[in-house]
C-alpha cells in the first residue's frame, strides 16, 4: 500500500511538473503576436527574414540593416544616380588638398532622448567607431580618417589622413556612421559591446518588440523632416520564405520587400495573380563571375574571352532568374555614377569562342569531347556558394554551356565561409562574386581591385597592366577633379571588360509586393535603406 | 527506488562528457574556422589581424586539448559563454526562447496521446473495421510525409483558404493548432501502431481469458488490465520521442516562424556560433537523459512485470 502511495505521489508530481511547465509558458505569452496586428488603419506590416537585433549602430550582425536606418540618420544622404545631398549636415566644404572636410550641422535636431545634435555628439560617434577601427577597416572613409575636431556646437571638421574622394559617399552608408545620441551610449562610451537604448534622430522610434516574434515602429512626433505618412510599422519576423508568402496571401501582411525575401517562383506567382501590385528595383548590384588569372590556363586572355563569349548570358538569366535580373554587359550598370556607356558587350558567340581557344592552343582532337594541349586536358574549377540556388544553378549550366566549346567545368559547392577562405587564398579557377550597391559602388569595387586581402587584386595579379591599374584606381580614388576620375573610371573599367577577369553575368533588382491598399511605393536610391517614409495607404 | 534513481543520475555524467566531446570533435572537423563565420556573418571584411585578433577572443587560438578541457571545465559550472553573435550570454539567449520551444513539444506530445492512445486501442480491439484502416492509413500517412511540407499544406488550406487560424507566429492558443497538428502527426503514426501491435498481442494472454471466464466485464478487463499493461511500450516510444521532439521542433518552428530555440539553433550552425551549439547539444544530451528516466519510472509503476530490482542491475 505505501509503495503504491509513493507511486502515485511522484506521479502526480510528475503532472504537476507538466501543467505547471505548460502554465508558465502561456503566461509569457499573454501579450502575443495578435497584439503586433495593429487596429490603427493608418499602418503596415512587413515581415523581415530575421530579428532586429540590438539596434546598435556602431555594429554589424544580429541588428538588420533596415531597422538601423529607420532610427538613425546619416550627415549626407545618397540619392538617384550618385548624388549626395545634406542630411544631418546642412552643408560641407571640402579643402583643396581633400583632406578636411567642414560639416555645418542642421539647426534644432532632436534625438528621441530629447537632447540636440551637437558637433560634440557626432565626435563621440566617430570616436567611438575609430576606437574599434579593426573592425571597419572595409569602410574607405574610417581607413582614412585621422580624426574629428569640433569647432563650435553646430560646426565640426573631419581631418583625413590622405585625400579620398567617396569620403561623402560613405558616409551615407547605415553603419557605422550614423548618429547615436548622448543617452545610448554607455558609461565608458565603447559602443562595440553595446547601447544601452536605440536613440536616433530618424523618423521611427520602437515602440513596441519582442525577440524573434515582431517589433513595431511608431512615428517619431518631433522628427525635424518631413514626416512620414504612415502612423505605424509592424516588422513581423518570418524566416520561411514560403510562409512569408502565405502570409502575404492571406492578408496578414501588406508588403514583402528587399532582396531575396521571396523565391522567384513565388514573386511571380504573386505577379501572375493580379491581386496584388509587384514590382523590381533599379539594379542594386551585378552578378558576376571572377576570373582568377593566376591559374596557369586562365593566365592566357584568349581562354578568358573564350569563356565569355562561350555562353548564353541572355537564356541563362532569363531561365534561372525567370526574369526577375537583368542580363548585364559591363560590370556596372548605367544607375551608377562613373559608369560608362560605351563599354563594348562581349556578346555570346560560340564560334569566336572557339577560334580563341584554337588560338591559344587548346585543341579539339577528333572524336573527343575535351579539348587538350600538351597532353593537358583544359579542364576548370569554378566554386560557389552551396546555398544559394542561383549560384547553384548558373554553375550547372555553365557547365553544360562550356562543354559545348570543348571544356570541361568541374563545380564545387562550398559553405560560404570556405568559398571566401579559398577566394584568399586564389585556390580556385571561376568564382562567383558581387559588387557592393549603392552607396558602397563604384569606389568599393575598384578598391578592391587594386587592394590585396579580398582575394580580387590577387586574381587580378596576373594581368599585363596590372601596376597600372592600381595606380589608376589610386590615382581616381584620391582625385580631387571630376573630370580626370571620370577618365580613370572609364579606363579601369574599360581594362577590366577587355580582360575578362570578371564575367558580368546579371544585374541584382530588390523586388516587392504589396497589397493594393498601399500607395506611392518607391525603392529607396541606398540599397540598405528602408523604403517607409514614402508610403501612404488609402482608408 | 532510490538506489536506483542514483545510479542512473551517475551514468548520466558519462554520458554527457561523451556527448561534449562528440560535438567538440565535429565542430572543430568542418572546414570553417568560426572566427571566418563571425565576421563573415557581421559583414565585416577577414583581415589577417581581426581573424587572430578573434580567434585569440574567442580562445580558438589555445591548443585543442586545452581548448576542450576548458570546454568541459566551464559547462560543469554551468558558464555557458556569450554567444559570438549576439555578445549575450547563452543562457540567457536559451531560456528566452526555451519556453516557446517546449510549449510547442508539449502540446504536440499532448495532441498525439489525445489522439493515438484512443485509437490505438479501438482498432485493435475492432480489428479491420473501418476505424483500423482508417488508422493504419493515418500512420501511413503520418510516417511518409515530410513535415514541412505537411506545415505549407495546413497553413494553405486552414489559414489561407478557410482562414481558421492564423499563418505564423505566437501567442494565442489558435496559433498552436496547426504547429501541433504537423508535429503531432509523425507521433501518431508511431503510437497508434505501437499501442495496436501491443493491445493484440496482450489480448492473446491467459490472463484476458482468465478473465472473461471468470466472469468479469470486458470493459474492466479492457481498461484496467489491457490498456495498461500495453501502454508500456508506447511511453518507451514517449520517453525516446520527447527529446527528439524538442530537438525536431526546428523545422516547425522555422515554417510556422514560432519564436523557439530551434531557430535559433540553425542560426548559430550557419554562423560557426560555438557557445550556443555546444550548448544546444549538452541541452540536448541532458533532455534524452532525463525523458528516458522518467519514462522508466513511469513504466515501473505501470508494469508490476518489470522488477525494480532486475532494472537496478542495468
Amino acid at each position: 500500500m505505501k509503495i503504491h502511495n509513493s507511486k502515485k505521489n511522484l506521479f502526480l508530481a510528475l503532472a504537476a511538473c507538466a501543467a505547471l511547465a505548460l502554465s508558465a509558458c502561456s503566461d509569457d505569452n499573454a501579450a502575443g503576436s495578435a497584439d503586433a496586428e495593429s487596429d490603427n488603419p493608418n499602418s503596415i506590416t512587413m515581415s523581415w527574414p530575421r530579428d532586429i537585433g540590438p539596434m546598435n549602430p556602431h555594429v554589424y550582425n544580429p541588428s538588420q540593416l533596415i531597422t538601423q536606418s529607420m532610427i538613425y540618420e546619416p550627415l549626407v544622404s545618397y540619392e538617384e544616380g550618385g548624388e549626395v545631398k545634406p542630411h544631418l549636415a546642412e552643408s560641407w566644404t571640402v579643402s583643396e588638398d581633400g583632406r578636411e572636410y567642414t560639416f555645418k550641422l542642421r539647426e534644432g535636431v532632436k534625438f528621441t532622448d530629447g537632447s540636440s545634435l551637437t558637433s560634440q555628439v557626432v565626435k563621440k560617434n566617430f570616436d567611438a567607431v575609430l576606437a574599434n577601427k579593426n573592425s571597419h577597416s572595409w569602410l574607405g572613409v574610417i581607413n582614412v580618417l585621422d580624426k574629428i575636431e569640433v569647432v563650435d556646437e553646430l560646426t565640426f571638421k573631419m581631418v583625413l589622413t590622405q585625400a579620398y574622394y567617396p569620403a561623402l559617399q560613405d558616409l551615407a552608408v547605415v553603419r557605422p556612421v550614423r548618429m547615436l545620441g548622448e543617452a545610448g551610449f554607455p558609461e565608458d562610451g565603447d559602443t562595440s559591446k553595446g547601447i544601452t537604448e536605440p536613440v536616433g534622430t530618424g523618423p521611427w522610434v520602437l515602440d513596441e518588440y519582442k525577440t524573434d516574434e515582431y517589433a513595431v515602429f511608431k512615428r517619431n512626433p518631433d522628427y525635424w523632416g518631413e514626416s512620414p505618412e504612415l502612423e505605424e510599422v509592424t516588422i513581423k519576423i518570418i524566416p520561411d520564405a514560403e510562409t512569408r508568402v502565405l502570409a502575404f496571401e492571406k492578408g496578414e501582411l501588406d508588403l514583402i520587400y528587399g532582396e531575396g525575401v521571396v523565391s522567384m517562383d513565388s514573386f511571380n506567382y504573386l505577379k501572375e495573380t493580379g491581386e496584388y501590385t509587384t514590382d523590381l528595383s533599379d539594379p542594386v548590384a551585378t552578378r558576376t563571375m571572377l576570373v582568377n588569372s593566376t591559374s596557369e590556363k586562365l593566365s592566357d586572355l584568349n581562354v578568358r574571352l573564350a569563356l565569355h563569349h562561350g555562353f548564353d548570358k541572355q537564356a541563362m538569366v532569363e531561365g534561372i532568374t525567370l526574369g526577375l535580373e537583368e542580363k548585364a554587359d559591363s560590370i556596372l550598370s548605367s544607375n551608377f555614377p562613373y559608369a560608362q556607356e560605351d563599354i563594348e558587350a562581349i556578346e555570346y558567340d560560340v564560334e569566336k569562342a572557339a577560334s580563341y581557344l584554337d588560338e591559344a592552343g587548346w585543341k579539339l582532337e577528333s572524336g573527343g569531347a575535351i579539348r587538350e594541349k600538351d597532353g593537358q586536358p583544359l579542364e576548370l574549377e569554378l566554386i560557389y556558394d552551396k546555398t544559394d540556388p542561383i549560384q547553384k544553378a548558373m554553375a550547372e549550366t555553365l557547365q553544360a554551356e562550356w562543354s559545348a566549346i570543348g571544356v570541361k567545368l568541374n563545380i564545387a559547392g562550398l559553405e560560404l565561409t570556405e568559398q571566401i577562405e579559398r577566394r584568399k587564398a586564389g585556390n580556385f579557377d571561376l568564382d562567383f562574386w558581387y559588387n557592393y550597391g549603392a552607396p558602397y559602388d563604384p569606389h568599393s569595387m575598384i578598391n578592391v581591385v587594386a587592394e590585396d586581402g579580398w582575394g580580387v587584386a590577387e586574381a587580378h595579379s596576373n594581368l599585363p597592366m596590372k601596376t597600372e591599374l592600381d595606380e589608376q584606381v589610386r590615382e581616381a580614388l584620391a582625385s580631387t577633379d571630376e573630370t580626370k576620375r571620370q577618365e580613370l573610371y572609364g579606363t579601369i573599367l574599360t581594362t577590366l571588360q577587355e580582360q575578362s577577369v570578371f564575367i558580368p553575368i546579371s544585374y541584382m533588382k530588390k523586388t516587392v509586393a504589396y497589397q493594393n491598399n498601399i500607395e506611392s511605393f518607391e525603392f529607396p536610391a541606398n540599397r540598405d535603406e528602408h523604403p517607409f517614409n514614402d508610403i501612404s495607404v488609402s482608408k | 527506488m532510490v538506489i536506483y534513481l542514483i545510479k542512473r543520475l551517475f551514468a548520466v555524467v558519462p554520458i554527457i562528457l561523451f556527448a561534449i566531446f562528440l560535438m567538440f570533435v565535429l565542430v572543430r572537423l568542418s572546414p570553417v574556422d568560426p572566427a571566418q563565420a563571425y565576421l563573415a556573418a557581421s559583414n565585416i571584411h577577414p583581415t589577417e589581424e581581426l581573424l587572430a585578433e578573434k580567434r585569440q577572443e574567442f580562445g580558438l587560438d589555445r591548443p585543442l586539448i586545452v581548448q576542450y578541457f576548458q570546454t568541459v571545465a566551464d559547462i560543469v559550472r554551468f558558464d555557458f559563454g556569450n554567444s559570438y553573435v549576439t555578445n549575450t550570454p547563452v543562457w540567457q539567449e536559451i531560456t528566452t526562447r526555451l519556453p516557446a520551444t517546449l510549449q510547442l513539444a508539449l502540446s504536440s506530445i499532448l495532441v498525439a496521446i489525445i489522439v493515438s492512445v484512443p485509437l490505438g486501442f479501438l482498432s485493435a480491439v475492432y480489428k479491420n473495421s473501418w476505424l483500423d484502416h482508417f488508422s493504419r492509413l493515418l500512420s501511413y500517412l503520418g510516417a511518409s510525409i515530410p513535415q514541412f511540407w505537411l506545415g505549407y499544406v495546413l497553413i494553405f488550406f486552414f489559414a489561407v483558404k478557410l482562414d481558421l487560424f492564423p499563418v505564423e507566429g505566437r501567442g494565442t492558443w489558435q496559433h498552436f493548432v496547426l504547429p501541433s497538428i504537423t508535429l503531432s502527426l509523425a507521433l501518431i503514426a508511431i503510437y497508434t501502431r505501437l499501442l495496436r501491435a501491443s493491445v493484440l498481442e496482450e489480448l492473446e494472454e491467459a490472463y484476458v481469458l482468465y478473465g472473461r471466464t471468470r466472469g468479469l466485464k470486458e470493459k474492466g478487463i479492457m481498461a484496467k488490465h489491457v490498456l495498461r499493461i500495453s501502454i508500456s511500450p508506447m511511453l518507451t516510444g514517449l520517453g525516446m520521442n520527447l527529446g527528439k521532439l524538442l530537438t525536431g521542433t526546428i523545422i516547425v518552428e522555422q515554417v510556422f516562424s514560432w519564436p523557439g530555440f530551434g531557430r535559433f539553433f540553425i542560426e548559430a550552425i550557419f554562423n560557426r556560433d560555438i557557445p550556443v551549439i555546444q550548448s544546444y547539444v549538452v541541452l540536448a544530451a541532458c533532455l534524452f537523459i532525463v525523458c528516458n528516466l522518467i519514462v522508466d519510472i513511469i513504466q515501473l509503476y505501470l508494469d508490476p512485470r518489470i522488477s525494480r530490482e532486475g532494472r537496478a542491475q542495468f
